[in-house]
């Protein structure tokens, strides 16, 4: 059986394979200027000339930049291509009868099949993975932002159970519509909603997030790359202040809402600005730094749950389908 | 008596509300060519798919090489099935079907593959998909056989064939049973070719099991008789009218019963095996009232 698979999938393989090897050049070659570039701005700013563009530099070319982004999508390439024709191409095409007539169970057709595409798809996503994490490590050093929802998704270990969770869905999506088409279209909508919904309303939840509340004039940051959920103002009778556009502020306040000597303030702030800013909390509400990992392991939990409840009821369904 | 490769009871079909098969009883000893036949849409191939364990019944008990058809290598190396429609992989050729088979069989025989397709001239190098239908059909045959099954299961299997190739693939087998420990059950329309290798009868017609036994014994119950037309009451009262073709001038009765007809009136002749298979198809066709009358016709000459 395992030849079989390798027989059948190896031209994806292979492609697969030759996409990596294409990617990890661009990486490394992107990797290696903006590690050189980095070195160079950092030796000027040491000499005291100009450390303005040291932040600027982190995303490489813009190309590049965008194809790091766009590995977001890598998972869906394996649940299109090869997850969702699995068992569509052989239902579709009648082959499967082929297959099933030999002296092999369906039991182990499946598995063996299943198995070593899922093996290939958490191979697919950890290489990735560890080249954008490679790529974007100069960037962490400096200004650490892996908590912000991109970046969490890139790196880690949930780029894996991501392309888990597409290959599954691409394989049950077949296995249930038994054409290769439809499949791919349903693999490719049922990847978007559900990545986009758990980043949007389960993924804030995973441990209630912190908020903390501070003196507007001395302002709060908290420490490390956490991750921010919400930040305001509330003002002296509890209500939140809305900041209208191009607004002129003062510690996240209009200036419409303090005294005309706030306008004025500099670096020192006048006595009667001072009082009238003692009456607003500033708030921030977020994810510690520290729970990083704590995240991408329930996340990698949540969709490698999800890819098994997939392909159990592919097996359910296949094992007892007529063919 | 040997001992039956297959055996079912009562077995039914449905696909949610239509009917494909019902109620077949059937037996088929061992070592023997057992010819399918019924109308399109019998439930031939149902019963084939069933039989073979790629769709389970709705209904009813089967014994097939001993057990009930099943998950297990054991069972699946004994069966050969071909499906009506040929499912070759396309862009595989003939090399790499023989490789996947040698791969998912402890039993295989690619020498004889190789060996068939080459008298046949079909190129082992060309994906399965540029052969022609019949170079496919023969392809898919030959490795149905490479396993070298005890029940061989073939829907249809001569339909693509030329009449050389049909009356070779037909010989051939005679032969593997001739040689012993097979038994084949194949479907087909083409009576005459059924007629020279087979000596085992299934008939189905209307999703319905019309008569299933030895050919020859049925055709030994069988009489065609012909007279002038008349009332056919004495004769019913002794035998079962399976279909008469009432003329201006004289009737034409195919009846079932061993007891002679007494009656000089009547000029009996034996029955071919076309002729028989006709009637009973042509009988059904004339109305669902049939039906019930003939559920008694079952399994003919295995009874005794």
């Amino acid at each position: 059986m395992t030849w079989l698979t390798w027989r059948q999938h190896r031209v994806q393989l292979y492609l697969a394979a030759a996409l990596l090897a294409a990617f990890a050049v661009v990486i490394v070659i992107s990797g290696r200027q903006i590690t050189a570039q980095f070195h160079d701005a950092a030796a000027t700013c040491a000499a005291g000339q100009g450390c303005r563009h040291l932040g600027g530099l982190f995303m490489g070319s813009h190309v590049v930049g965008f194809l790091v982004i766009a590995t977001l999508g890598a998972p869906l390439l394996v649940g299109m291509f090869w997850g969702a024709p699995l068992l569509a191409a052989e239902l579709d095409t009648g082959t499967i009868r082929f297959a099933w007539m030999q002296s092999v169970t369906r039991g182990r057709w499946l598995a063996i099949k299943v198995g070593w595409l899922m093996l290939a798809a958490a191979v697919w996503g950890g290489a990735i993975s560890a080249l954008v994490a490679w790529w974007y490590s100069p960037a962490n050093n400096l200004a650490p932002e892996q908590f912000n929802p991109g970046r969490f998704d890139l790196a880690g270990i949930v780029p894996v159970a991501y392309a888990l969770f597409a290959m599954a869905l691409g394989i049950t999506a077949g296995a249930l519509l038994r054409r290769t088409l439809p499949a791919m279209a349903v693999t490719f909508a049922g990847f978007v909603a559900v990545r986009v919904a758990i980043v949007l309303w389960l993924r804030p939840h995973y441990t209630s997030a912190v908020t903390t509340t501070y003196n507007v004039i001395r302002g709060y940051t908290p420490p490390g790359s956490y991750w921010q959920l919400a930040q305001g103002v509330h003002g002296p009778g509890g209500k939140l202040v809305v900041v209208g556009d191009n607004e002129p502020v003062l510690g996240g306040i209009p200036l419409s809402q303090l005294p005309s000597s706030c306008a004025r303030a500099g670096n020192t702030v006048p006595a009667s600005c001072q009082q009238a800013l003692a009456g607003f909390r500033g708030f921030i509400t977020y994810q510690p730094a520290d729970r990083y990992w704590a995240f991408q392991g329930i996340e990698t939990g949540i969709f490698v749950l999800l890819a098994a409840i997939l392909l159990t009821v592919t097996a359910l369904v296949l094992l007892r389908r007529d063919v | 008596m040997t001992a039956a490769v297959i055996q079912t009871r009562g077995l039914s079909k449905r696909y949610r509300r239509v009917s494909a098969l019902s109620d077949c009883t059937i037996t088929v000893p061992e070592a023997r060519i057992s010819a399918l036949i019924g109308p399109n849409g019998a439930g031939k191939t149902t019963l084939l798919r069933l039989l073979a364990g790629l769709a389970r019944p709705t209904a009813g008990e089967m014994a097939v090489l001993g057990g009930t058809p099943r998950q297990d290598p054991a069972f699946l190396a004994g069966i050969g099935f071909l499906a009506q429609e040929i499912s070759l992989y396309k862009r595989f050729t003939a090399q790499t079907h023989i490789a996947i088979g040698a791969h998912l069989n402890h039993r295989w025989d690619a020498v004889s593959v190789r060996d068939r397709l080459r008298s046949l001239n079909i190129p082992l190098d060309r994906p399965a998909g540029s052969l022609s239908g019949g170079q496919r059909a023969q392809l898919a045959l030959a490795l149905t056989l490479a396993k070298r099954p005890r029940l061989l299961l073939l829907d249809e299997p001569v339909a693509a064939l030329d009449p050389l190739a049909r009356r070779n693939f037909l010989a051939q087998l005679a032969e593997a049973v001739a040689v012993g420990g097979l038994t084949v059950v194949l479907s087909s329309h083409l009576l005459a070719d059924l007629e020279r290798v087979a000596d085992h009868l299934i008939l189905l017609a209307a999703s319905r099991v019309q008569l299933c036994g030895d050919i020859d014994a049925m055709l030994a119950e069988h009489q065609v008789l012909v007279g002038p037309r008349k009332p056919t009451t004495a004769i019913e009262r002794t035998h079962t009218v399976v279909q008469a073709i009432r003329a201006d001038r004289q009737t034409t009765l195919l009846i079932r019963g061993n007891a002679p007809v007494l009656d000089p009136a009547w000029e009996s002749a034996e029955v071919g095996l076309e002729e028989m298979v006709l009637a009973y198809m042509s009988q059904e066709s004339m109305g669902q009232d049939a039906a019930p009358a003939n559920s008694h016709l079952t399994t003919v000459g295995e009874e005794k």
